[in-house]
C-alpha cells in the first residue's frame, strides 16, 4: 500500500515539479520583468514601472497583432474548409483505408516543421519542383512567383496545422450517431437540412477544438512566415525576438509576452465557455 | 520529500568548483576546428572546456551575468567589445604574453572599436556588400548602394533581415556613417528605406545566398562569404564592394573579468594566432582569417578570392559596424515601422 501510493505521489510529483521549475518560475520572472525597467548597462533594473505596458500599446504594436490576427484568423478558415470534407469522408470509408490515411497524416510528424517548412522552400522556388515540372508540362511560360507570397505563407501554415484540425473533428465526426441523421432523413429532411441541423451542431465541440488548436500555434509560428513569406512584415514573434536579441530591452519584451499569453487565456477561456455551451445546445438541437 | 530537496539541491551544485588545469572556452557554435582543441590540449596540457552560443545579445547576458569563474576566453564581434569593454566586462591583454600577434593582418588592427587591441585580437572577419546574379544584372553597371533603388530591379532585390545592417546601408547610400546616431540621420534613412521596401522581395540573413541561387532575386546585400560559397554552385553570383563602401565585421577573441586564470586564457589566445591552427580553423569554418601567415598558406584560389579577401582600397572604403549605444532603440522603431508599413 505504502509503496503504491509513493509511486502515485513520484508519478504526479516529478512533472509538476517539472512544469514548476521550466514553466512556471521562467513565466514568473517574465511577468516581474515586464515592471522592471531597463538597464542600458545591464538587462534590468529593480524599480517598479508601468511604463513598458504604456510603451507597447503603441500604433505599430497594434499593426503587429493585427498581421497576426490576420494570418492566424486566414490559416484557422482554410484549415476548417478543407478538413471538414476530409474527415467526413474518414469517418464513411473502409476501415483498412482510413488507417492508412491516419498514418499518412500522422508521418510527417516525424520530421521537424522546421525541416519540412525548408522542403516546402525547394517545392516552391522559381527553379523549384513545382514550377519545373509545370514550365516542362508546358503549362506556363514563365515560372510562377509563389515563394515570398502571402499564398506561400498560408501554403506553410495550413500544411503545418492542418493535421491538428483534422484529428479533433475526425474525432467528433466519428461519435455522430447515425440514427439521427436517419430518422431525419426519414421525415423528409434535405441534405443540407440534416448538415446544418444536425450534423454541424453535433460536431461544434470538434470544430472549436481544433480552431483553437490551430489559432493559437499559427498566431505564435514567426518562422514560417519569415522562410516563405519573406520576412516582409512583423509578427508577435518577431517583436518579441527582436526585443530580446536587437534592442536587449528584455521588460519591454517580457509585457509583449504577458499581453499574448492573456489574449491566449481568454481565447482558451472562451473555447471552455462555448464548447459547454455546445455540448448542451447540441442536446438540445437534436432533441 | 526532504530527500527529493537534497537531490535537487545536489543538482544545482557549482560542477567546476575544484581549480584545476582548465580553459574555459566560449565560442560561436561550428566556428573552431575541434583538431584545434585537442592539439591545445595535447601540447600544453591545459584541458578545454569549450561551450557555444548563438547570437552576441546571449554571450553579452551570460557574461553580464557570471561574476567569476566564468570564461576564460569568448568570442564577440566587433560592437561588442566596444560595449564589453565599456562596462568593464573585459581584462586588458598583455601583448607580451601573445608573441603570435605579429602574424596579424595589420589592416585588422587598432581599429576604433579597440584602440591598440588593449582588449581584443581579431579572429575571423568578413564584410556585407552587393551581390548581384550576373545573368540579370550587369555587374559592370552597379557601384553603389544607391542601385539598388533603381526601379528596374522592382521585386528582385534582397536585404538582411537584420535592422543594423539594412540601416548602415541606407545611412551610407546617404553619405553617414553606417554607425551614426543622429536621430535626423536615422529619419532620413528610413525614409529612404521606406521608398526601397515595394522592390524587396525578401529579407534574409540567415543565408542570403539561398534567394540568389533559387533565381528569386538578381541584386542585394550579401556576406562575401555566402558568395564564396555560393559559387561552387554558381559562378554568376557576383561581389562589388559600393564606393560608399562596405560593413565590414570582425569576430574577436577576449578575455571576460570573470577569467579563471588569466594566463591560460592568454596561453590560448596565442595558440589560436599560430598560422598552421589559424589555418586549420579558416579552413573548416570557411570564412576569412585575420592571421596573414595562414591566409598566406592556403590555396590560390581561396586566398584570392576578393569576396573573401578585399583589397586595401575597399577595406579601408569601407566601416567596421560599431555599438550605437542607447540608439539602438531608435533603429528598432524604424525597423518596426519599416516592417509594418
Amino acid at each position: 500500500m505504502v509503496r503504491k501510493s509513493r509511486f502515485r505521489n513520484f508519478a504526479i510529483g516529478s512533472p509538476m515539479l517539472w512544469i514548476a521549475i521550466f514553466v512556471v518560475v521562467p513565466y514568473i520572472i517574465v511577468v516581474l520583468f515586464s515592471f522592471l525597467t531597463r538597464d542600458p548597462e545591464g538587462i534590468v533594473r529593480w524599480e517598479f514601472t508601468l511604463a513598458n505596458y504604456r510603451e507597447i500599446i503603441s500604433p505599430v504594436f497594434l499593426r503587429v497583432c493585427k498581421n497576426s490576427f490576420i494570418l492566424a484568423l486566414g490559416t484557422t478558415a482554410i484549415t476548417l474548409l478543407t478538413a471538414y470534407p476530409f474527415a467526413y469522408i474518414l469517418t464513411r470509408i473502409d476501415e483498412n483505408i482510413r488507417r492508412f490515411l491516419l498514418l499518412l497524416m500522422i508521418i510527417p510528424f516525424w520530421t521537424s516543421s522546421l525541416i519540412r517548412t525548408y522542403a516546402l522552400i525547394i517545392l516552391l522556388k522559381a527553379n523549384g519542383i513545382l514550377n519545373t515540372l509545370l514550365l516542362s508540362l508546358g503549362l506556363i511560360d514563365e515560372p510562377l512567383s509563389i515563394l515570398y507570397t502571402e499564398t506561400a505563407v498560408f501554403i506553410g501554415l495550413v500544411y503545418t496545422l492542418l493535421p491538428f484540425m483534422i484529428l479533433p473533428l475526425y474525432a467528433s465526426l466519428q461519435k455522430l450517431d447515425r440514427s439521427f441523421i436517419e430518422a431525419a432523413r426519414d421525415l423528409g429532411a434535405t441534405s443540407r437540412h440534416v448538415f446544418f441541423h444536425i450534423v454541424l451542431p453535433l460536431t461544434l465541440p470538434g470544430i472549436i477544438a481544433g480552431s483553437t488548436m490551430v489559432f493559437l500555434p499559427a498566431l505564435g509560428l514567426f518562422y514560417i512566415p519569415d522562410l516563405l513569406g519573406g520576412a516582409r512584415s512583423m509578427l508577435i514573434g518577431n517583436f518579441i525576438k527582436n526585443q530580446f536579441l536587437t534592442t536587449g530591452h528584455w521588460p519591454l519584451g517580457s509585457a509583449a509576452c504577458v499581453i499574448l499569453t492573456l489574449l491566449m487565456f481568454m481565447l482558451l477561456l472562451w473555447y471552455f465557455i462555448s464548447t459547454r455551451k455546445a455540448h448542451s445546445g447540441g442536446m438540445e438541437t437534436v432533441r | 520529500m526532504k530527500r527529493t530537496l537534497v537531490l535537487f539541491v545536489m543538482l544545482f551544485l557549482p560542477l567546476g568548483a575544484q581549480a584545476s588545469e582548465e580553459v574555459y572556452v566560449f565560442n560561436w557554435s561550428q566556428y573552431i576546428d575541434p583538431a584545434v582543441l585537442e592539439l591545445f590540449e595535447k601540447e600544453t596540457g591545459i584541458k578545454v572546456k569549450y561551450s557555444t552560443f548563438e547570437s552576441n545579445e546571449a554571450l553579452f547576458a551570460k557574461l553580464k551575468i557570471l561574476k567569476k569563474d566564468g570564461y576564460d576566453v569568448a568570442f564577440p564581434s566587433t560592437y561588442f567589445v566596444e560595449r564589453m569593454r565599456r562596462l568593464g566586462m573585459l581584462k586588458p591583454l598583455d601583448h607580451n604574453k601573445l608573441p603570435n600577434m605579429k602574424n596579424l593582418n595589420p589592416d585588422l588592427l587598432n581599429k576604433p572599436y579597440d584602440p591598440d587591441n588593449a582588449y581584443s585580437i581579431p579572429y575571423m572577419w568578413g564584410s556585407s556588400a552587393i551581390g548581384v546574379n550576373a545573368k540579370a544584372v550587369d555587374p559592370a553597371s552597379i557601384t553603389s548602394w544607391n542601385d539598388l533603388w533603381n526601379p528596374a530591379y522592382k521585386g528582385k532585390v534582397l536585404l538582411m533581415d537584420d535592422v543594423r545592417d539594412v540601416f548602415a546601408m541606407s545611412l551610407r547610400s546617404l553619405g553617414y556613417s553606417g554607425n551614426d546616431t543622429n536621430h535626423e540621420h536615422l529619419k532620413e534613412a528610413y525614409e529612404k528605406l521606406l521608398k526601397l521596401k515595394p522592390s524587396v522581395k525578401v529579407f534574409n540573413s540567415d543565408s542570403p545566398k539561398q534567394p540568389f541561387l533559387n533565381n528569386e532575386v538578381v541584386i542585394g546585400q550579401i556576406w562575401g562569404g555566402e558568395v564564396y560559397q555560393a559559387n561552387e554552385e554558381n559562378p554568376n553570383i557576383m561581389y562589388i564592394y559600393p564606393k560608399e563602401g562596405a560593413t565590414f565585421w570582425v569576430d574577436n577573441m577576449v578575455i571576460p573579468a570573470s577569467t579563471r586564470n588569466i594566463d591560460y586564457a592568454h596561453a590560448f589566445i596565442d595558440f589560436m594566432c599560430r598560422p598552421d591552427v589559424a589555418k586549420m580553423n579558416c579552413e573548416y569554418v570557411g570564412y576569412a582569417t585575420a592571421n596573414v601567415e595562414a591566409q598566406k598558406m592556403l590555396d590560390e584560389k581561396t586566398r584570392n578570392h576578393k569576396a573573401v579577401y578585399p583589397d586595401k582600397v575597399d577595406i579601408d572604403r569601407g566601416e567596421f559596424q560599431a555599438d550605437v549605444g542607447e540608439t539602438i532603440i531608435i533603429y528598432e522603431k524604424y525597423w518596426e515601422m519599416l516592417k509594418t508599413q
